[in-house]
């Protein structure tokens, strides 16, 4: 302040100084557009907050399971595609349950065979089957179980109301049957309801392609200059993410893809390695490895897709974009027809979601006839992860019998 | 110039809001949630090949952080669902990256679980891809002319395989990989997770331009 104390003598080292001053108007207008920008920003990103709670607390509710629907519409999503909307099943393939001796044992025995499946014949309504009948362990929640099996005995069980089974009763018995496995057929079945009709006998398991060595030695171990299929696919061909899932795939079409892997005209730089190295016959024998192997399923719904859209597509298709169902080509639940067409079931989400996008911008062109490519484009972003989400969730496709492999990719040949 | 008391105060004390606003609430925040259930300690071998990842500076070209659905199309592309903070709980400091050169790797185990495959791309990611641009790390190996016992071989196709001898891992290639093949946080995150929820929309993310096209 010393230039201050004599004003008529100006300061050696003049410094300049300002008075007080109000704040100039449009640094204060700056000021307040400012903040009423930042307002906006808050309440835009409130908006993407918003969505994005939701998607986690549907998400969080898809894996709880906490609303199981009604009896009548779980059939209809998960068993009317095999054993028919009406329970007569299909002459020949599907056994029915109207009138069935199995379904009159009650509730329990029902839960059970959801839980582990049935392979291997079977004797019901005076007719003999030899089908795969899938586990929903995997598929369905305990509460979703018991309403499916008490629902299944009340509606063609003409006995007793089928003392209900409750979600509780099925998570003792989840317990009880985990490490059992599939039902071996009427014989099995038959030591729980002594009141099943006389049970054909199951045939002696065949020489699986699994004690072949040489296959063994590709899948477990590898070759000098490529990885096993082992230790990208999984100990038992369950994959993860985008490594798809080999188990129960149809052996002609996973030979296909390694042909076409190696002939680039599918592209997948890894796979194309590990396929460069492998002859005609070792393919084949791959395919009807993997082809037969069985494996719980590890997938599920992770990509936040609309589940009900999902089903929608898969069970009906959409003809207002002209998709057709994907089960029509696919086959019932998604488990493939052999030879030409795979098994989307239990699937992991991500891989088939990829697959979907690779074949909708021509990356993945190797399907006959461009299938796969025309219904791939019709569908949005949004709908390839519904679709996706929902086969993720489906049971896993049961492995074909090591015999009947074989005469298809002998067929094939 | 004439308040300098009152003026250094209040910059002090906006300095020391700022602190305790981005510093010091999150990490409370952050350090009170317990690690979840399907996430285990590294071993040992996985935590020194954690400091290899840092020390080769892998955090330039690979984030550690999947998006949401909402954001962009990570799950999509098998880099797992969106990450929340306590899946970081045994990562100090964190690898969160922001450059996305190469894929995200925070589980990378998942799709790619291979041991023998993150060895050949280590020691040349164009054996694999002929278009990568990921460096090689070839000094994490050695040449050899036969293979000792416990030796691991690494596999190579014959273009990228030396004329003789085998090419083996060291210690640190193994540890690297057994960190990589430890990246897994695919487990169900807790449903009270922490993380971002800002930037995305109910219609998903943006279309890609090649989407755009069609
Ligand atoms: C992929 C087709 C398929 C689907 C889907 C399916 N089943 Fe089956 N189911 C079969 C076949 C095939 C058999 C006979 C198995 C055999 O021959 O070993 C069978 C057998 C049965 C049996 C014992 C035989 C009988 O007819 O009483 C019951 C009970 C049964 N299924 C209930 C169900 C219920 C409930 C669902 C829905 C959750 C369902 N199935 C879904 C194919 C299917
Ligand atoms: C480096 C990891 C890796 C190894 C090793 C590997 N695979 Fe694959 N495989 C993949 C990936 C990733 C895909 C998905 C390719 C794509 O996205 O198109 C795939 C796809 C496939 C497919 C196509 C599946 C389908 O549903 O269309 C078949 C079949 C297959 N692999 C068989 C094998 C066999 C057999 C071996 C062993 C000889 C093997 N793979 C080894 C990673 C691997
Ligand atoms: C007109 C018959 C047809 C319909 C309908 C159809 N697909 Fe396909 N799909 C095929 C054929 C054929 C292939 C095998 C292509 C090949 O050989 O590479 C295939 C393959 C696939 C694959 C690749 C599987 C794998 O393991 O790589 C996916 C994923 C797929 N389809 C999803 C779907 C979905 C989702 C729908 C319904 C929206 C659908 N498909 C409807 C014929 C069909
Ligand atoms: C210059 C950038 C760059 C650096 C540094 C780098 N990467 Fe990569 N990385 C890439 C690119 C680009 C790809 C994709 C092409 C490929 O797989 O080679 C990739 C792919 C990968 C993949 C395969 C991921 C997948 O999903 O296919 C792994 C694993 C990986 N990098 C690990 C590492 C590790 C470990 C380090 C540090 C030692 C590292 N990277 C350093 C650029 C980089």
């Amino acid at each position: 302040m010393a230039h201050k104390s004599d004003p008529k003598r100006p300061a050696e080292i003049y410094e300049p100084y300002e008075e007080q001053a109000g704040v100039p108007l449009p640094v204060i207008w700056i000021a307040i557009a400012l903040a009423f920008w930042g307002v906006l920003m808050l309440y835009d990103t409130g908006d993407s907050v918003r969505v994005s709670l939701n998607d986690r607390a549907e998400d969080s509710e898809a894996l709880a399971n906490v609303t199981p629907d009604e009896g009548a519409s779980l059939f209809e999503a998960n068993c009317a595609t095999c054993h028919q909307p009406d329970g007569e099943g299909l002459r020949d393939a599907v056994p029915p349950l109207a009138g069935s001796e199995v379904v009159a044992a009650g509730p329990g025995i029902i839960a059970r065979i959801l839980l582990r499946g049935i392979d291997g014949p079977l004797t019901v309504a005076d007719a003999t089957y030899d089908g795969h009948m899938p586990s929903f362990a995997s598929a369905l929640s305990d509460a979703e179980i018991a309403r499916l099996a008490s629902y299944v005995t009340t509606r063609w069980a003409n006995g007793p109301d089928g003392a209900a089974s409750s979600a509780d009763d099925v998570t003792d018995l989840r317990g009880e049957v985990a490490d059992l496995g599939s039902f071996a057929g009427g014989m099995e079945l038959a030591r729980l309801i002594p009141s099943l009709p006389p049970q054909p006998p199951m045939p002696a398991p065949s020489a699986a392609p699994r004690d072949d060595a040489d296959v063994l030695q590709l899948v477990f171990a590898g070759r000098d200059e490529v990885w096993s299929c082992a230790s990208c696919h999984g100990d038992l061909g369950q994959g993860d993410e985008t490594t798809p899932r080999l188990a129960g795939l149809p052996a002609a079409y996973i030979t296909k893809q390694l042909h076409d892997f190696r002939e680039g005209t599918r592209v997948n730089e890894s796979m194309h390695l590990v396929a460069s190295g492998l002859t005609k016959g070792e393919m084949t024998a791959l395919g009807t490895y993997f082809a037969t192997l069985r494996v719980p399923s590890n997938a599920g719904a992770v990509l936040s897709g609309d589940l009900a859209r999902g089903e929608e597509l898969a069970l009906q298709g959409d003809w207002s974009i002209g998709v057709p169902a994907c089960f029509t080509c696919h086959g019932a639940s998604g488990f493939g027809v052999a030879p030409g067409f795979p098994g989307l079931a239990a699937q992991h989400a991500p891989y088939t979601a990829a697959q979907l996008a690779n074949w909708a911008g021509g990356e993945r062109h190797n399907d006959p006839l461009g299938l796969m490519a025309e219904i791939s484009g019709a569908l949005s972003t949004q709908d390839r992860r519904a679709v996706a989400d929902y086969l993720a969730t489906r049971p896993p496709v049961p492995a074909v019998a090591a015999t009947m492999t074989r005469m298809e990719t002998d067929d094939d040949q | 110039m004439n308040r300098y008391l009152p003026l250094s105060i209040l910059a002090l004390a906006i300095l020391a809001f700022a602190t305790l606003m981005l510093v010091i609430a999150p990490g409370i925040q952050i350090n009170a949630r317990p690690a979840p259930e399907g996430l285990r300690p590294y071993t040992e071998a996985e935590a020194r090949g954690r400091e290899v990842y840092v020390s080769l500076g892998c955090l330039y070209c690979h984030s550690q952080q999947p998006r949401s659905g909402d954001q962009a199309p990570d799950g999509e592309r098998g880099w797992g669902r969106p990450s929340v903070a306590e899946d970081y709980a045994y990562d100090q400091p964190h690898q969160l990256g922001t450059m996305r050169t190469g894929p995200d790797l925070l589980n990378v185990s998942a799709r790619l679980p291979s041991e023998g495959w993150h060895l050949t791309h280590l020691y040349q990611p164009r054996a694999i891809f002929d278009w990568s641009i990921m460096p090689s790390y070839p000094y994490l190996f050695d040449h050899k002319d036969t293979a000792g016992p416990g030796d691991v071989v690494v596999a190579l196709p014959a273009a990228h395989a030396p004329a003789d001898g085998v090419i083996v891992a060291s210690q640190k290639a193994l540890d690297l990989t057994a960190y990589l093949v430890a990246l897994d946080r695919t487990y169900p995150a807790p449903t009270n997770g922490l993380r971002d929820h800002g930037y995305g929309s109910s219609e998903g993310p943006e279309p890609t331009p090649a989407e755009e096209a069609r």
